[in-house]
This record gives C-alpha cells, structure tokens and sequence, in this order.
C-alpha cells in the first residue's frame, strides 16, 4: 500500500483529497502547516507526496528545495492556484516532479499520483512490448502479432509514452503536456481524435482492445488478460 | 517660532529671493550712477582748475593778485578756492588759509581739505586742488569745492529708499498674494483628488476658464480622469459579460442537477445528471483559466526568455495536430510552409496563438470547406495566414471578435468560448507583432512577423 503525505491548509480539500486516496487504496498522512509537513516530509517514509504550493508560513516550494538540499527523493506533485506557465516552471525546477493546477479534477490527481509512484526505470531496451504488441524504438515499427502497424511520428511517440505506462490511467492533460508538450488547453478535444485514430490502427474490430477510454477521465493501454 | 504657513510655501519663499535680488541690482545700479556722476564732475573740475592755475602762473605777477581776487570775488556759491603764498609758506593772497600738506611742490591734482576764509569767516571745506611753484619762489593754489558729490550721494541714497522700499513692500505682498491663491487652487485640487481616490471617479478638478499652467493643468488631469471612468466602466462591462458568459452555463448545471435529484430513478440515470454537470461546470472553468491566460500573457514581461523561433516548425506542428481533427469534420486542412523563417519570441506561445487560429477556422468552417494554413514571404516580413471559406466575419465585427468574450452571432450555436482570437491578440500584441483579420471568401488571419534581423 503506498503511502502518501498530504500537505495542504485548506480543511476542506484535504478531505476531499484523503477520502478519494483512500478509497483508491492509499494511507495518507496529512499535515495542515509547512513546518510540519517538512518534519514528517523528513523522515523519508512516504511514497509520494502531494504540496500546495501556498501555505501559511512556509512556501511549498521551499519545502520542496529544503527536501531536495537534504537529499529527500520522494516524488512531489505540486498543487497551485497559480497557474501560470512561469510558476510551473518554477515549481518544477525547484524540485518538483509534477504540477497540478487548482481546481482539478480528482481523477486527474489520482492518475497523476500513480503516474509518479510508477515512474518506468530508464531502461535500456529498445523494444516495449504489451501482449501482443511490439514496439521497436530503433526501427522504429510498430508490429500487433503479426500485423505490421503503420504509424505517423506522432502516433508512434503517443503510443510509446502509452507502453511504457502501460495499465496506467493517462489524463488528456498529461498527454498533452508529455506527448505534445504543450503549455496550453487548445479549445477543440485535440487528443480524442488523435487517439481515436490509433486506437484505429492498433486495434481492429475482430482483436481484443489494447487501448481504453476511461469515460470522463482519459485512456489506458492494457495487455489482454 | 510658528510663522503663518503661506510664508513658509515655496512661491513665498522665492519671492523674497527674488524681491532680495532685484534689490541688489537697484542697490548696485545707483551705485554706479553715483559713480559715473562722481568721476563726470571731478573729470569737469579739474580740467577748470589746471586751465586757471595755468592762466595764472602765465600772467606776469603784478597781475596774479588781481586775477587772484577776481577769481574769489565773482564766487556767489563760495566753491572757488585759490590762494597764493611765499616761499615760507605765508599767505599773500586768496581765500585759503595756508597750502594744504600733500599738496606742496606737486603738479598733481589731489583731493584735499583746506581751511577756506573769506568775509563769512573760517570753513574747512574738501576740495580738488593743486599747486604750482612761481619763478619767483611764491606757491600759486587753485581748488574747487567738491561738497557738491556729497550733496549728489545723498540725493541717491533718498531716491533708493523712496522707490526701493515701496518696491520692495509690492512684491513681499505680491508673492503672499500668488502663495495664498496657489495654496487655495491646491487645496481646492487635493480636495477633489482626495474625493477620486476615495473612489468617487465622478469628480473633476476645478477650472477657472483662464490659460494659466494651473488651468491647463487641471484640464489635463481631468481629461485623464475621463479616460479613466471610461475605462472603469468598459471593464466593468466585460465584468458583465464574464458574470454572463459563466452564469449561463452555472444555470444550466444548476438546473439538471435539480431535475436529476428529482426525476433520476437509477444510479445510472443519477450517474449521467452528474456527468453533465460536471461537464457544464469544466466549460465556466474553462473561460476563467482562458481569461486568466489572457491576463497572464498581457502582462507578462517575458521578452527576456524570448529566442529565436523558426516559424516553419509551428506551422509544420499545428498543422499535424489539426489535420486530423479537421478530417473528423469534413474540413480540408491545406497546409503550406515555406522554409527559412524565424522570428524572436516565445515558441510555446507562438504555437499557441497559430493554434487558436486554426482551431478557429476548423471549428466555423462548414462540412466539405477548406482551410489553408500558409506561411508566407513579404518584402521584409513573413506572414502567418490561416484562411477559410466558412461564414466569413463581417467588417463591422473585426474589432469585436478580437475583444474579450465576443462571439459573433451567427456561431452562437458552435461550441467556443469567445476567447480564441483575444488570446492570439494577445500574444501578437507580446510579440510586437501585427494581427489583422480580413474578409477573403471567407475569413483571412494573418500575424505578420517582420524578419529577425542577423
């Protein structure tokens, strides 16, 4: 079960916060300031932990580079009413290894906090494979069984991100931030179609689905039981 | 000491400077009236007096005493001076009681006191003088009386105090009176300015229909504070369009989960309310994050992050991303990118704006239209231009559509948030770039980028 440290003032979306990690399976531990968030942030026993950046007292930030100064490693995700592209930045250079703007959906927080707890391993391999398929980074194919796939550069790098987080609930945000890396919501569900087309490709009518739409929340790539 | 505060105001304060200035330069211009005047007579006196003591050391001695008492005689003012006296120093002759020390053997003119006696008795008198040796050992002396400059620096000095002190009483008044009326106009003006910041924008700073600096000042603020009010309210209008814009779909939400409490029979029915809702409520926060975005992009200074951008691998990128959503609604998406140019500034925010365009163009371009991306070489500038044949948008409304929260009419029923082509002015404007809207068949954007200079 993993352990999460939850530093956030506000009482109410703590609650909220605590309540959908542990019905999801996590034990939480919550501290209201940032002194003592840092204390229990000290002891190194969670697994991840979640910051708001505005606290009183103490900046998340600062508790986040004081962590990093003392060689604390846990993975942070950063919560802000602070939107702006500069503060994310700034978040994320100061230590930070996500960033959440408020408000947020709870589902988003979730995947998030299972996308840092499950961060794959650089590896070293060059092909990734969920069940039957097969992703070759140098030759840069895609093969379903022994169907060869046919990818645009874009397709073949979502799909990538995808195998590599496999059974991993992506966000549209977090595919957008990772796979596109953009800094801005486009108005227009951007990345429905483009994963409507690969799911097109990777999986047709008479095979198993690989990949999932997560209704209201985003997509899973999952190997066939 | 407490002195009254309109002499301790600056205007006070520089008058007296002023008034102490031109007293001086009174002072000193009759000074040297006095001086020229002064220097005139005694020029005059002892040219008169060399002339006579020649004339008479000329005359052959026996005449020198005549001409000695002529001289004395025809005097009505007593200012002749003359006299003549032996070797040992005793008077012969003239009204002057013995030769003045400093004043012997010397062919100088000098100013000298002497004793003058005459039928009025004994004066000491200062005089211009000078003496000269006879062959025959006597001393001929001839002088002016000199009182006369005296008399002439008193004169001076009573017409400096009778126009100096008036003068100077004038302008201690005049400069109490200009620091009293300045001190009542700025007074009057805090007044209203302290009414202003109070939050009163209606108020205006007094005139007085005249031309001074004072005047046009207030004219200047008040035209300000116009500008101002005029602003307030604008704001206070997109204010109201917001609190619009974000209540419509707040009602709705609000609605369906009323009716959802009511009519819902089963968890999936109650589960579809609530995922309606939540979608309404993600649609009013989208258009608070975009005004956000907005407001973070007009104010940001990031000019300094700025690099060089080739604009190619935008347009290159947004057409990849939209080319398949474009297809999804029937919509050609052209694409044609010349290679080469790049332009400073922010990249991210450059595929943003170039995004929001083409989203645009996409989303109000009817089924089986066309979009074409392009990027284009002008003289010395290169254009980014996304042009449709959808509805076009009329000329009356090119202005509008780039203002905050305007939708044109005929896409109120397409889903957009009317903040699209505010986010690209936005931007555009960071950037020092030009944005223009145009009608071609259907609507022509264009960001024109003048080249980077290397």
């Amino acid at each position: 079960m993993a352990k999460t440290l939850l530093i956030e003032d506000d009482r109410e979306t703590a609650d909220e916060i605590i309540a959908e990690l542990v019905h999801r399976g996590f034990e939480v531990d919550w501290a209201a300031t940032g002194i003592e968030g840092l204390d229990k942030a000290r002891s190194g026993e969670s697994d991840v932990m979640i910051v708001d950046r505005l606290l009183p007292g103490m900046d998340g930030l600062t508790i986040i580079e004081a962590l990093r100064q003392e060689r604390v490693r846990t993975p942070v995700l950063i919560l802000s009413a602070l939107g702006a592209v500069d503060d994310r930045v700034r978040g994320l250079r100061m230590g930070g290894d996500d960033y959440l703007t408020k408000p947020f959906a709870i589902v988003e927080l979730v995947a998030r906090i299972e996308a840092l707890l499950r961060r794959p391993a650089e590896s070293r391999e060059t092909i990734l494979r969920v069940g039957p398929l097969e992703l070759d980074l140098l030759a840069r194919t895609v093969r379903r069984g022994d169907r060869m796939i046919d990818l645009l550069p874009r397709e073949f790098r979502l799909l990538e991100y995808m195998m590599r987080r496999r059974e991993q609930l992506l966000t549209r945000a977090m595919l957008l931030e990772e796979v596109w890396s953009y800094k801005f919501v486009p108005q227009t569900n951007l990345v429905d179609v483009h994963m409507g087309r690969l799911r097109h490709k990777v999986d047709k009518s008479d095979e198993v689905p690989l990949i999932h739409n997560v209704r209201g929340a985003g997509f899973i790539l999952r190997a066939p039981a | 000491m407490h002195l009254p505060e309109f002499i301790r105001s600056t205007t006070f304060r520089w008058t007296l400077v002023v008034s102490g200035a031109f007293a001086v330069c009174i002072f000193l211009l009759f000074g040297f009236i006095y001086w020229q005047t002064a220097v005139y007579m005694t020029a005059r006196v002892d040219n008169a007096i060399s002339d006579e003591v020649n004339a008479i050391a000329a005359d052959p001695p026996e005449r020198r005493l005549d001409a000695i008492d002529a001289r004395v005689k025809q005097d009505p003012r007593r200012v002749r001076l003359a006299g003549l006296f032996s070797a040992d120093g005793r008077r012969i002759a003239g009204n002057v009681e013995r030769l003045p020390p400093g004043l012997q053997d010397d062919s100088a003119i000098r100013s000298v006191v002497v004793v003058r006696v005459d039928n009025h008795g004994r004066e000491n008198q200062t005089a211009r003088a000078i003496a000269r040796s006879l062959p025959n050992g006597e001393v001929l002396m001839i002088g002016r009386n000199v009182d006369e400059l005296v008399e002439i620096a008193r004169i001076v000095e009573e017409a400096l105090a009778l126009g100096m002190l008036p003068a100077l009483c004038l302008a201690v008044a005049t400069g109490a009176l200009l620091s009293l009326r300045a001190k009542t106009r700025i007074e009057q003006v805090n007044k209203q300015v302290e009414r202003v910041i109070g939050g009163d924008l209606r108020q205006r700073l007094p005139t007085h229909g005249l031309d001074d600096p004072f005047d046009k000042l207030a004219v200047m603020v008040n035209g300000m504070l116009d500008e101002i009010e005029a602003l307030i309210h604008k704001v206070a209008g997109v204010g109201d369009d917001i609190a619009h814009d974000l209540r419509t779909p707040l009602t709705r939400v609000r609605v369906r989960l009323e009716r959802g409490r009511e009519n819902a029979r089963t968890l999936e029915q109650l589960r579809a309310v609530t995922d309606q809702a939540i979608a309404g409520l993600d649609q009013s926060l989208a258009v608070i994050t975009a005004l956000l975005r907005i407001a973070e992009i007009e104010h940001s200074r990031r000019l300094a992050g700025f690099s060089e951008v080739a604009l190619p691998d935008v347009v290159r990128e947004i057409g990849d991303m939209y080319e398949p959503i474009a297809e999804d609604r029937g919509v050609t998406l052209r694409l044609d990118a010349a290679d080469g140019f790049t332009v400073r500034g922010d990249r991210d925010l450059l595929l943003e704006a170039v995004a929001n365009l083409v989203d645009n163009a996409v989303k109000f371009t009817p089924r089986g239209g066309r979009v074409e991306l392009a990027l284009l070489r002008g003289g010395s500038e290169s254009v980014v231009r996304v042009r449709d044949n959808g509805p076009g948008i009329g000329a009356n409304e090119r202005d509008a559509v780039v203002r905050r929260f305007y939708r044109s009419d005929k896409s109120r029923h397409t889903e957009g948030l009317g903040l699209g082509l505010s986010v690209v002015a936005a931007i555009v404007k960071l950037h020092g770039l030009r944005f223009t809207i145009s009608a071609g068949p259907g609507c022509v954007a264009e960001i024109a980028c003048p080249q980077a200079h290397d």
